[in-house]
């Protein structure tokens, strides 16, 4: 057989095999998801009803529609945006925040709900932390916890993860056999109450403060991360919605992990109106913080109301 | 860029695609496509490095075409001694400076004296060692007139830089590759198809075996006297299936990619851990550099020719150099040392070249005297690699002699205790596979031959469900890049 013929087949034969091997491993990762124990687990990581009330959120997001402001970020925004105190001073609000948020997850959550529920202003929380983030936590959080569509694929994709490959497979099948139809997330859990609208409340009055100072050092830009974040205020921009960034408060201990914090507020400013409240607001951490990342509910009024002066 | 990345599946399939349908017409045009793949392969990691790599080829072609033209032996030996001294050098300042410089200043110290070593602040070329034994073995053969000198500098230096082999071997020689690379080379189907199924194998050993032991070999060496004596034979039991995974593994991929591109390397591993006796596992055991040592350093020291005193010196050299050629710090020289001593009761009682042929040839099972054999050969090889992991000889000592003490009979209880337990099983699901495929080149070369396509295939699935359910959550470099 000429060169050119057996390459065909050759890569013919590839191509079968590949197609063969995709089927045989999906089933056998939905076998292994359901059948084998936790801790032999580490590639396919299921988390329905995860810490951050990601599931309650995502279907009252479902039905939210025409609001003021919707909230994007990690859990320094959905701990850190009280819809309540936004309410009083006449805000209508969501909180679409899910646990360890990065530009690849906003993203997604952006392109599939932003049209739906129709904010006037998108704010869009920001911070060094989620721009170094390879994202697979949360990527994990929302497959497990999210319908599944053409944005699911796209942003397993570019996360390029085996752990977010094997749980779209095993997610797409527990909706395939809609496993968890029955499944509801209880209203609060060890000290965190869910509250309407995607905030997360911290009731549990323990102070856990990280004081252990770590070695300084400078932020390493993930080029997924940036490339992300640069198509969501592109995005906004063409949806012609007004688009804040903030840099929610953190300890200050935490906030001195990164060298080049004025270099980070001035590529933010470039993307356009950005505040960073670790520098707009002095917080003692023993007083507002509940944890080295986040506020308690009178660091959040403090921060909430800042918030509000420059809507 | 690592074998086991999402960059090398792209990059492979680019460079096949290119090789067999665009430059195919042409041998030059695809060995100038080869070496730009090698070059690019290699500047991935490290560009300012494709400079040394660069100079070193330039450096050995040359050499290789002068000593021939030289007018006279001694010109011809000048010649000669430049390549060898450079090269070497290379090697002298990148990978063992400092350990001269700071071994000195502790003898020093032991008269007295106090001097403050002075390091360089300098990284290691990943391969260095690779690439500077096939130039050096191409200098050596032509000087003893083995070969002639390549005239064309590109064949010449795709035997230098080929991908497959850059940076961890196998390390192969002039008279085996570069005619190959000079050959026109013809799509073999039959060869392509073994040569992914080698890929295949090469990359569950490196992820599902070599990859899930280091975690829990990693766990035990860093921190001995946390752990039980049960713990730490697990630990060394696990570093032993490591580092065979990780480095017969490369040595699959690095086989398999080659035969993609019409080309065939030495071996490099053949099952080492069934071997009956040490000899046997050194003629098993990374035969690209066993026999490289051999031919260029044993066999000119003298060889077996001479009384008992010399095959022993000449014995306790090649160990000793072969120890310190995997890094710069006395526990591979010890661990060279262990091995030369195992070796030496074979050769003082002239039973070095028995065990020959594959254990159990014509049978399905080992007798107990094999299986024994091959136990206690595996004990003094795990022995051996407890100095070959450690960090310092002490450190060797400490855990050897925390596995001989009381905790040596208690339940392993550490963090992962149960997912440890799945990593033996998978490892007798590897010996299991082996052992059946110990008569081939590959333990899955055969495998299902007879089945149907369904069938064979079902197998290979599994194989990349284990690579899926396995694999790290960040690319892990292969541990021999830094040797």
């Amino acid at each position: 057989m000429e060169t050119r013929a057996l390459i065909g087949k050759f890569l013919l034969r590839i191509c079968v095999f590949l197609v063969f091997s995709s089927t045989i491993y999906s089933i056998l990762i939905c076998v292994a998801g359901e059948i084998l124990p936790k801790y032999l687990k580490r590639n396919i990581l299921y988390t329905l009803g995860s810490v951050g009330f990601t599931h309650t959120r995502l279907e009252e997001a479902k039905i939210t529609e025409n609001i003021d402001i919707l909230f994007l970020g990690s859990s320094h925004a959905y701990r850190g945006f009280d819809n309540r105190i936004f309410q009083k001073h006449g805000y209508s609000s969501f909180n679409l925040g899910t646990s360890s948020q990065t530009p690849l997850q906003t993203h997604t959550l952006l392109k599939r709900y932003v049209k739906k529920i129709k904010p006037k202003i998108i704010i869009l929380e920001v911070s060094p932390m989620s721009f170094e983030a390879d994202g697979v936590e949360s990527s994990i959080d929302i497959l497990s916890n999210d319908l599944k569509d053409l944005n699911s694929i796209t942003m397993v994709l570019n996360q390029n993860h085996i752990k977010a490959y094997n749980t779209l497979i095993y997610s797409i099948y527990r909706d395939l056999i809609d496993i968890n139809k029955d499944f509801a997330e209880p209203p609060n859990k060890g000290g965190d109450f869910y509250i309407s609208g995607g905030f997360v409340e911290n009731k549990c009055n323990k102070v856990i403060l990280d004081t252990t100072q770590s070695i300084a050092k400078t932020i390493n830009y993930s080029k997924t991360q940036l490339k992300c974040f640069e198509a969501i205020i592109n995005e906004v921009r063409e949806l012609n919605m007004r688009l804040i960034l903030i840099q929610a408060p953190i300890t200050s201990l935490k906030y001195a992990t990164y060298l080049d914090n004025t270099s980070f507020d001035e590529k933010m400013m470039k993307y356009g109106e950005y505040f960073n409240f670790n520098t707009l607001m002095s917080l003692t951490d023993s007083i507002y913080f509940y944890d080295s990342h986040h506020l308690n509910q009178l660091g959040v009024d403090k921060f909430n109301t800042e918030v509000i002066i420059r809507l | 860029m690592l074998f086991n990345s999402l960059n090398f599946a792209i990059f492979l399939p680019v460079v096949f695609i290119v090789y067999w349908c665009v430059v195919n017409k042409s041998l030059k045009l695809q060995n100038i496509l080869l070496l730009v793949a090698s070059y690019f392969f290699y500047a991935c990691w490290d560009w300012r490095f494709l400079f040394l790599l660069i100079f070193s080829t330039l450096l050995d072609y040359f050499t290789g075409l002068k000593m021939p033209a030289a007018k006279n032996h001694r010109i011809k030996k000048v010649w000669f001694w430049i390549s060898i001294t450079v090269n070497l050098g290379f090697l002298a300042i990148f990978k063992y400076f400092n350990f001269f410089s700071s071994s000195f200043a502790e003898l020093i110290l032991n008269f007295g004296l106090y001097v403050n070593p002075w390091t360089l602040q300098i990284i290691l070329p990943v391969g260095i060692s690779f690439y500077t034994f096939h130039g050096l073995s191409y200098v050596i053969d032509v000087y003893n007139g083995r070969i002639k000198p390549e005239r064309n500098l590109i064949d010449y230096s795709v035997f230098v830089s080929f991908f497959p082999l850059l940076v961890a071997g196998p390390i192969e020689r002039a008279t085996h590759l570069l005619p190959q690379i000079q050959k026109k080379r013809i799509f073999n189907y039959r060869e392509s198809i073994d040569g992914l199924k080698q890929i295949l194998w090469g990359l569950f050993k490196k992820i599902v075996i070599a990859d899930q032991c280091a975690e829990y070999a990693n766990m035990m060496f860093n921190s001995p006297l946390d752990h039980a004596g049960s713990e730490l034979i697990l630990g060394a039991i696990f570093f032993s299936f490591q580092i065979y995974g990780d480095f017969s593994g490369y040595s699959d991929i690095a086989i398999g990619t080659a035969k993609l591109f019409g080309i065939e390397l030495i071996r490099n591993f053949a099952f080492p851990y069934f071997s009956r006796d040490i000899a046997e596992f050194w003629r098993r055991w990374h035969i690209s550099l066993s026999t490289w040592f051999r031919d260029y350093l044993y066999v000119p020291l003298g060889g077996n020719k001479g009384n008992m005193w010399m095959k022993i010196r000449n014995t306790l050299i090649v160990f000793l150099v072969s120890g310190f050629w995997h890094g710069a710090n006395w526990t591979f020289i010890v661990w060279g040392a262990i091995n030369a001593l195992y070796f030496l009761p074979l050769l003082i009682t002239g039973k070095q070249h028995q065990n020959q042929q594959i254990i159990a040839y014509n049978k399905v099972f080992p007798s107990i005297e094999e299986m024994f054999k091959v136990i206690r050969t595996f004990i003094l090889i795990m022995i051996s690699w407890i100095f070959f992991r450690s960090e310092t000889i002490n450190g060797s000592f400490i855990y050897l002699s925390r596995i001989f003490s009381e905790t040596l009979f208690t339940v392993p209880n550490f963090s992962g205790v149960r997912y440890s337990l799945m990593i033996l099983f998978l490892i007798s699901f590897l010996l299991i596979v082996e052992w059946n495929g110990r008569k081939e080149e590959y333990a899955i070369c055969r495998i299902g031959t007879l089945w149907i396509t369904p069938f064979r295939w079902c197998f290979y699935s599994l194989l990349v469900f284990l690579i899926g359910m396995f694999m790290p959550t960040s690319e892990t470099p292969f541990i021999y890049f830094q040797f």
